[in-house]
């Protein structure tokens, strides 16, 4: 490989391969030990129907030596990890993996591991990102990434579907996936009721207490035959795809319940859908988006526009609507602007933070609608924190502020009750002092019919 | 070709327990299925089967593959 680009330290867990960074883009080197293998796969043509239904990434081969196969495979925009999606969401990267092993049954090749990193959400769809986990099926044998499967997707969804979609941030702390151990300590007692619960997590958690200190010895071979591997496939199938959030409210109208009038909301999608054409912005983040109504107003415009909310079940909505409407161009993303997603893994370099995957994709347009009085008001965060934290994004941002006067920001206050007198910074001059160290006001409106104000603005120099 | 086994063999461990808990959560799968079918069929013949949901997913490649290009643009 070129001397310039560089390997990242997603990928050095398995040694078929590893990805490396040359210039803008990322390709997949291919080491000796798994040619047999991507031969075997290149000749069954296992790769294209599976572009054609867009659940692999597409790759064109671009080199090929006797040390190494160089692939380059179409770029993601911006990778988002388990903890960042939806139950629905992460619900589908699930049923994507079984779909996968399934057809790789099919063709006599088996996946061999079943990590969720191994999916990411690409023009709309999950996608199978790791085009080197796909093994030879050896005839009777298990399915070596079960146990992978079991706590990178059940557990979490499971436990999910009991306790909430916060559930599925337990994947931060379980970078290797939720123990069966944990998940099935963490199930109600009904749930051995079900026969996939039981056997899955529950049986699973005591035999591997069992077995903990064993390896296997080379006598015994276990045995399972491809119809016993493809029912177990079949009924995870069937119960993940039934699967739902208890707390799941009623999608759809849920822009209904932020009471906006009519004329100032028709009023804030024209001015924000011209200021975005006016900067040639193609790439946008809006941060705590909501459902993505303010995105989807001016999508035609953008090449992708991530929507980010800390509510799920905005989040939800929002990705239920990409579902419905076949977007390709809206990435819907469960963040805490207050607590983004972490660095993780070995020496914090495997699983990059959201800010640093944020800053590699460089978003050109930074929306910060009705959100800088929670971010101030209920983070505590001073403005001068916020306004650097947006220049660090982008060097466009625009951003609403909802004055002392406007209902939401009056029960903020009324919330600190003695210590409301701390936050009377919060006023139109004390914001605008402190995001004009970072930025220039280009632009500013009162939005008609309501007590917030719209600002375009740029980063200094 | 051994080379590359061993090799898959340290690459990560896929559990002993969770290895032979495969052919029990299989076997179970397969009577659930089974059982599954054997009422499907049985509601079927006395015409109490509803009509398929709406766009039910299967497991199965060959019908996502019919399925139209019909996206949108970006």
């Amino acid at each position: 490989m070129k001397s310039k680009a560089h390997r990242h330290q997603a990928s050095f867990r398995d040694p078929s391969g590893y990805i490396v960074q040359d210039g803008s883009s990322f390709k997949r080197v291919i080491n000796p030990i798994y040619f047999p293998v991507y031969d075997a796969l290149c000749k069954a043509d296992f790769f294209a129907p599976l572009f054609k239904a867009k659940m692999l990434i597409p790759h064109v081969e671009q080199e090929r030596s006797d040390q190494s196969i160089i692939l380059l495979p179409e770029q993601i925009e911006l990778m988002t990890y388990p903890y960042e999606w939806s139950f629905e969401q992460y619900k589908q990267a699930a049923l994507l993996t079984l779909k996968l092993q399934n057809y790789a049954l099919d063709r006599d090749f088996s996946l061999k591991d079943a990590s969720a990193y191994n999916v990411t959400f690409h023009r709309g769809k999950p996608i199978f990102i790791d085009t080197l986990s796909f093994d030879l099926y050896q005839k009777d044998s298990p399915w070596r990434a079960y146990k992978q499967f079991i706590g990178h997707f059940l557990a979490p969804l499971v436990l999910a579907h009991y306790h909430g979609a916060e559930a599925l941030k337990m994947m931060q702390t379980h970078i290797d996936g939720i123990p069966a151990a944990l998940a099935a300590s963490m199930l109600p007692g009904r749930s051995k009721l079900s026969p996939t619960l039981y056997t899955n997590i529950h049986l699973m958690a005591k035999m591997e207490a069992k077995h903990k200190d064993e390896y296997t010895p080379k006598s015994r071979s276990i045995k399972l035959s491809k119809k016993s591997l493809r029912n177990l496939l079949r009924s995870l199938y069937d119960y993940i795809n039934k699967l739902e959030l208890k707390e799941q409210t009623e999608w759809g109208d849920y822009y209904n319940k932020t009471n906006y009038q009519p004329q100032s909301f028709d009023f804030k999608k024209q001015q924000i859908q011209k200021w975005i054409r006016s900067r040639a912005a193609r790439k946008i983040i809006d941060l705590g988006g909501n459902d993505g109504t303010f995105a989807r107003a001016i999508l035609q415009d953008i090449d992708l526009a991530v929507v980010a909310d800390i509510d799920h079940n905005a989040v939800a909505s929002n990705y239920a609507q990409v579902k419905a409407n076949k977007e390709v161009n809206m990435l819907p993303l469960w963040f805490d602007v207050a607590q983004p997603s972490p660095a993780l893994g070995w020496a914090n370099k495997e699983r990059d933070s959201i800010l640093s995957r944020l800053q590699v994709w460089g978003p050109e347009a930074v929306l910060a609608l009705a959100v800088i009085h929670h971010i101030t008001l209920s983070g505590n965060i001073p403005f001068e924190d916020s306004a650097r934290f947006f220049a660090g994004l982008s060097s466009v941002l625009v951003i609403e502020f909802p004055k002392r006067d406007d209902s939401w920001v009056a029960s903020l206050l009324e919330r600190k009750r003695e210590f409301i007198n701390h936050f009377d910074h919060y006023n139109l001059q004390e914001f605008e002092q402190a995001y004009m160290r970072y930025f220039t006001i280009e632009e500013k409106v009162e939005i008609p019919g309501s007590q917030r104000v719209l600002y375009l603005m740029q980063t200094r120099e | 070709m051994m080379g590359y086994f061993s090799m898959m063999f340290l690459y990560f461990d896929p559990g002993l327990g969770a290895m032979l808990v495969q052919a029990i959560v299989a076997a179970a799968a397969g009577i659930v299925l089974f059982s599954k079918n054997f009422m499907y069929k049985v509601k079927s013949f006395f015409g109490l089967t509803k009509s398929q949901k709406d766009g039910i997913d299967t497991m199965d490649f060959e019908q996502d593959e019919k399925q139209p290009n019909e996206e949108q643009g970006s």
